[in-house]
């Protein structure tokens, strides 16, 4: 026969085996309730309001002088910092002798819609600074903050110089008008006055919009396809349903919060250029005089390296390094190449600091 | 008199309900008025995003015309399509044209759900229970006196440290 096509049997083969995986899937799935996410031993130290400061224990026998504090962003929950124990950022400073406490932010409610960039920098973060001088005999922490989390902390310290001797910026939110993702094409255009008078806190309904419009074929068919491919792999659908845990648990932003964020740091652009106040008081870059250490990705498509880079060049201090790291948001926090490059440059660099 | 069957609604809920009937109709009347612009930004949302597939759908046409045969070939055109499909997308996500468009379908959206609070409230008014602005302003108060609190508490703790360190001075 003409025209005849070839078909490679091996096409059926495939097809039936990816049924069969779809079909097995709920055998090799845990409820998401039977997931914890909790990976390093810690304990509660303080709670104020619904934030809770996490202290974790010793893994080393000896440990740095300096304590570091970790101000993770406002989306989403702390827990990928340490999601699974080859992969946590946590564990493994912990493991490099250093003491880590976490500020975990918790799940604010209608009744917190009043809550401002001044009760954040002033004061959960302050009140948790002021917690780890007063246990560890330290005068100042080492202090690390990750996306926005990084802009809460890169504010803390223009404010309160006296008490970070190190500050880490990790993909920091910083200089709204040269973002280049998407995030920043929706801030831009958001109408965040009508939204916070409307409704109040920022929905998470918003911020799962805002995911499903990162590369969204990648995200939403292939993701997917490969964990079906993957089903039988214990650790991979372990690791997978860890990380889309955590990606469910995206908490509301208080309202006040969230307008001056959108406002300030998207549509103003006032942190950069040194105009931005919080509680009244004036934030101004040139005060970070202390080391300082950038890590940006360059496939970063939630903060884009254009937007986290100018830290680096606003600051006051003489001791400071930029990293740029080939991989992602959270290919930076949370993946092999953190465990093996990122981790250990900057523990390295942190021993000698602390 | 009670006889009278407006005399009805002199207390109690439908009293209240009755006085506010012409809010609730208001209210409706502008909600059908908000939902005609609210579906002109939807359906320019839903061109936007069939434009951009059918021009990703020309591209991965031109780039793999041929049916694949093989398990590789399936997967080196899925590879294309994704690329290609996330590249135009974001290109689209990334636009003045969506920004602007999805920045005022959001806003209708919130102007809808205001509608719905001001009816919400009308209801829980007649029921006698307080309005989302009532309680946003105990919210509010209570955001106020946390922070008073936590100054004076601050405060407080300073005048402690000066008065412990004046005591140590005099022992001295």
């Amino acid at each position: 026969m003409k025209n005849e096509t070839k078909f490679d049997p091996k096409i059926l083969e495939e097809m039936i085996k990816f049924g069969k995986h779809v079909m097995n899937a709920p055998k090799f799935v845990s409820a998401p309730d039977e997931i914890s996410l909790e990976v390093t031993p810690h304990d509660i130290v303080q709670e104020i309001d619904k934030t809770r400061l996490l202290h974790y224990r010793p893994l080393t026998d000896k440990q740095h002088k300096t304590p570091l504090l970790i101000s993770y962003a406002l989306i989403n929950r702390y827990h990928i910092l340490d999601i699974q124990p080859e992969k946590s950022w946590v564990r493994n400073l912990v493991l490099q002798g250093f003491d880590v406490y976490m500020l975990d932010w918790g799940s604010p409610t209608s009744m917190d819609k009043y809550l401002d960039f001044d009760d954040y920098v002033n004061g959960y973060l302050d009140s948790s600074v002021e917690y780890i001088k007063n246990e560890s005999s330290a005068e100042k922490i080492s202090l690390q903050g990750y996306c926005t989390g990084a802009t809460i902390a890169t504010a803390y310290t223009t404010l309160h110089p006296e008490s970070v001797k190190n500050y880490i910026a990790t993909a920091p939110v910083i200089d709204g008008w040269r973002d280049t993702t998407v995030i920043s094409n929706l801030a831009k255009h958001m109408d965040v006055d009508k939204m916070v008078e409307i409704i109040g806190n920022m929905p998470p309904e918003f911020m799962y919009y805002c995911f499903s419009v990162l590369k969204p074929f990648e995200q939403g068919i292939e993701k997917y396809v490969n964990f079906f491919k993957n089903i039988e792999n214990k650790k991979f659908v372990d690791n997978f349903l860890r990380v889309e845990k955590w990606l469910g648990d995206t908490p509301p932003i208080p309202g006040e919060l969230f307008r001056q964020w959108i406002k300030d740091i998207y549509q103003d652009n006032l942190l950069i250029q040194n105009k931005m106040y919080v509680g009244g008081s004036h934030i101004d870059l040139k005060k970070i005089d202390m080391p300082l250490f950038t890590q940006v990705a360059v496939g970063d498509h939630l903060v884009s390296p254009e937007c986290s880079m100018p830290l680096h060049y606003a600051v006051g201090s003489e001791d400071k390094i930029l990293k740029i790291y080939p991989t992602g948001h959270v290919g930076m926090i949370a993946s092999s190449l953190s465990q093996n490059k990122v981790l250990p440059e900057l523990g390295k660099w942190l021993a000698e600091r602390s | 008199m009670s006889s009278k069957p407006q005399a009805l609604t002199s207390i109690g809920p439908m009293r209240a309900f009755a006085s506010n009937a012409k809010k609730v109709s208001t209210e409706l009347i502008e909600i059908n008025e908000n939902l005609m612009e609210f579906n002109k930004f939807v359906t320019e949302y839903y061109k936007q995003l069939s434009e951009t597939w059918t021009e990703a759908q020309k591209k991965v046409n031109q780039k793999s015309p041929d049916v694949p045969h093989d398990v590789e070939q399936i997967e080196s055109f899925k590879r294309i399509w994704i690329d290609i499909f996330d590249n135009d997308f974001t290109e689209l996500f990334d636009s003045e044209k969506f920004g602007e468009n999805y920045g005022k379908l959001v806003s209708k959206e919130l102007e809808l759900t205001k509608h719905w609070n001001n009816i919400s409230n009308v209801i829980l008014q007649s029921a006698n229970l307080p309005s989302k602005e009532e309680i946003d302003e105990v919210y509010r108060e209570m955001h106020a006196l946390k922070k008073r609190v936590t100054k004076l508490e601050i405060e407080l703790k300073k005048k402690k440290e000066i008065k412990n360190d004046g005591g140590i001075k005099n022992e001295k």
